[in-house]
């Protein structure tokens, strides 16, 4: 038996002549598997004596039984495959439908809407990307009544400085004044362009000569010139690239200035430790209340929230979430405010509960620094649903006062 | 797996200088051009034998960017050693070299090994900070020095051995009190209680094999 490994039956000079036995055998097939095209039964070249006719039936017997278990299998994956687009058009079909919805039903009549039980419960399902921009404009609001004008006078004054700042750094040692110049624009546009090559690098849409270089330099440099006594923070960067990709420049803005100036986003922002602290004592109130068992090993390793929470916080799970399952967070994020933050730390922390109570700290540490690449959207918000942000006679509460320091108890809100 | 001591590191200096880079090619042999920014902090680690005893290290590698210092002050508690980075192409990272060094001193014990770490080295056209200029100032300071290239992997793994072998010789000459965790360093979980039975078995082993 010989199986002559050929890719293209018109083109090989063998085929030509002796004429090929094959075509007989070949025929008989009504479905021909596409991974048995390169696999052809052969008789031996003509300089070699013919086979046994009993070894040649066997043969044909064998190659018979394996073109019918490569037909099998190429059934069951196109059966797949149907299976597979079936639930693609089904989930664009929803996704369709929920857009729709979004479009003409909730946004017209969003301050009616937006608290309803079945637009709350549609949110969680995520918002469709194609209104998503739109309702997270919403749902941030514009509390800092923010213009598109105000946002071009901060965007013309970065302009300035960016032109007037000099393209090396100077050489000679440093008066005092130099180096204060120095300190703040290490703080603001220097760093901005250091930066922005660093945020989603293998997305290269950010980086320099890619297509939202421009805008995300624009944001953060008017932030930098909108909030001088915030200026430019590592972590921004992320948030004001999501804000991008779902809306335009302009609108961005106004959204990130407004999401930065929430009380949880300005306290780490500003790297207000103390207040951070508070945070992070909050969160391991419902930590040890939610994953009681983690909770001790995490102690038991001086694992402590910090560690982890930070990055997360800082860029909203932008850096460490896939990006469409970040989003998502966003979505409930813009809809019940930096408890849903926390509550989302949980969920991770409860999703891979199992795996971070067998390991040590550094492993711990490693894991929740650099999390999986893939992790399924629907299993993670299943584990957040079961989250439950009470404890005892205590719940998360919201700060509304914009003055972060006048706070005795910032964060846990008692409810009796 | 079984290691004779732990080791804390923390590595620390100007943000865009190379230290996720330095780390990257320490642990995992490889370099990025692009690396992601820093929040917060991360960790790698790897084992590593001197004097024919397994140490491992753990790494702490923080944000680099001037507002982070507060929280990067908290995590110098309990670090063995310290790898202070500047680039050798921007003379403002050697500048701030002062500030770091301060902080550094402030918050960690007395006997944390500092290496100074100019990076960058591949890039000596773009060079602002002569190595002379780097040995000077660790002279002064009293740290180890060496320029790396997290690129080229020029001297990497030189800096992260060369700072655990000063630390596991402030061990021999007793400096380090190694039952004090707060120093950054951890004896191994077998090492302690399991070592007169392992090099009994060593010695089976030696007893049985002495044909070759």
């Amino acid at each position: 038996m010989s199986f002559y490994q050929t890719t293209d039956l018109h083109t090989n000079p063998i085929e030509v002549d002796p004429p090929s036995p094959r075509q007989s055998v070949r025929k008989n097939l009504d479905f021909e598997p596409l991974s048995t095209t390169a696999l052809i039964l052969e008789d031996r070249p003509a300089n070699l004596p013919a086979k046994p006719a009993e070894e040649a039936q066997k043969h044909r017997q064998q190659y018979e039984e394996m073109v019918a278990q490569a037909k099998k299998r190429e059934l069951k994956e196109a059966q797949k495959r149907r299976k597979q687009l079936e639930d693609r058009c089904k989930l664009e079909e929803s996704i369709g439908n929920a857009a729709q919805t979004w479009n003409q039903e909730i946004l017209p009549n969003w301050s009616a809407m937006c608290t309803s039980r079945r637009v709350r419960e549609l949110w969680w399902q995520g918002v469709p990307p194609s209104v998503r921009g739109k309702v997270w404009s919403l749902a941030v609001g514009n509390e800092l009544n923010i213009t598109h004008e105000l946002f071009n006078i901060c965007l013309a004054r970065a302009r300035e400085k960016w032109k007037s700042m000099p393209t090396a750094p100077p050489t000679e040692p440093e008066t005092e004044d130099a180096s204060l110049s120095l300190a703040d624009r290490e703080a603001s546009l220097e760093l901005i362009k250091l930066d922005i090559s660093r945020t989603f690098p293998h997305l290269c849409i950010f980086q320099q000569g890619g297509p939202y270089y421009d805008m995300l330099h624009s944001i953060l440099g008017a932030y930098t010139c909108y909030r001088p006594d915030v200026g430019y923070v590592q972590g921004m960067s992320f948030i004001a690239a999501v804000l991008i990709l779902n809306l335009d420049t302009p609108d961005a803005f106004i959204a990130f200035a407004n999401l930065l100036n929430k009380p949880c986003q300005m306290a780490f922002f500003r790297v207000d430790h103390s207040l951070m602290l508070k945070y992070f004592a909050a969160f391991e109130v419902f930590f040890e209340e939610n994953l009681p068992k983690l909770f001790v090993h995490f102690k038991e390793n001086n694992l402590t929230p910090d560690i982890y929470l930070i990055d997360w916080i800082f860029t909203l799970y932008s850096k460490s979430l896939p990006l469409d399952l970040a989003c998502r967070v966003w979505d409930v994020f813009c809809r019940d405010g930096d408890e849903f933050l926390f509550r989302v730390a949980l969920g991770i922390l409860r999703l891979y509960e199992d795996v971070l109570t067998r390991m040590d700290f550094i492993h711990n540490a490693q894991f929740l620094t650099r999390l999986p690449d893939h992790i399924s959207p629907d299993q993670l918000f299943s584990h957040i649903h079961a989250v439950h942000m009470t404890s005892k006679n205590r719940k998360w509460g919201q700060q509304n006062d914009t003055d972060t320091s006048l706070f005795s108890d910032p964060v846990l809100h008692l409810t009796v | 797996m079984a290691y004779a001591y732990l080791f804390k590191y923390i590595i620390i200096g100007d943000t865009g200088v190379g230290k996720s880079c330095l780390l990257l090619q320490f642990t995992d042999k490889r370099f990025q051009p692009v690396h992601d920014l820093t929040i917060g902090v991360e960790f790698g680690a790897r084992m590593i034998t001197i004097d024919g005893k397994q140490i491992k290290l753990q790494i702490w590698d923080t944000a680099g960017q001037e507002s982070f210092r507060s929280i990067t002050r908290s995590y110098y508690r309990g670090a063995a050693g310290a790898l202070l980075v500047y680039d050798i192409t921007r003379r403002d990272t050697f500048n701030h070299l002062t500030t770091w060094l301060e902080d550094a001193r402030q918050h960690s014990n007395s006997n944390m090994v500092i290496m100074l770490i100019g990076n960058k080295s591949d890039l000596e056209s773009r060079r602002e900070v002569k190595k002379e200029e780097g040995e000077a100032f660790a002279r002064e300071h009293g740290l180890i020095f060496m320029e790396t290239s997290a690129k080229t992997a020029s001297n990497v793994e030189e800096a992260f051995i060369n700072t655990a072998k000063e630390i596991y010789e402030k061990i021999q000459e007793g400096v380090f009190d190694i039952n004090n965790e707060a120093n950054g360093i951890k004896i191994g979980p077998q090492h302690a209680t399991t070592n007169s039975t392992l090099s009994g078995s060593q010695g089976g082993q030696q007893a049985g094999g002495g044909c070759c």
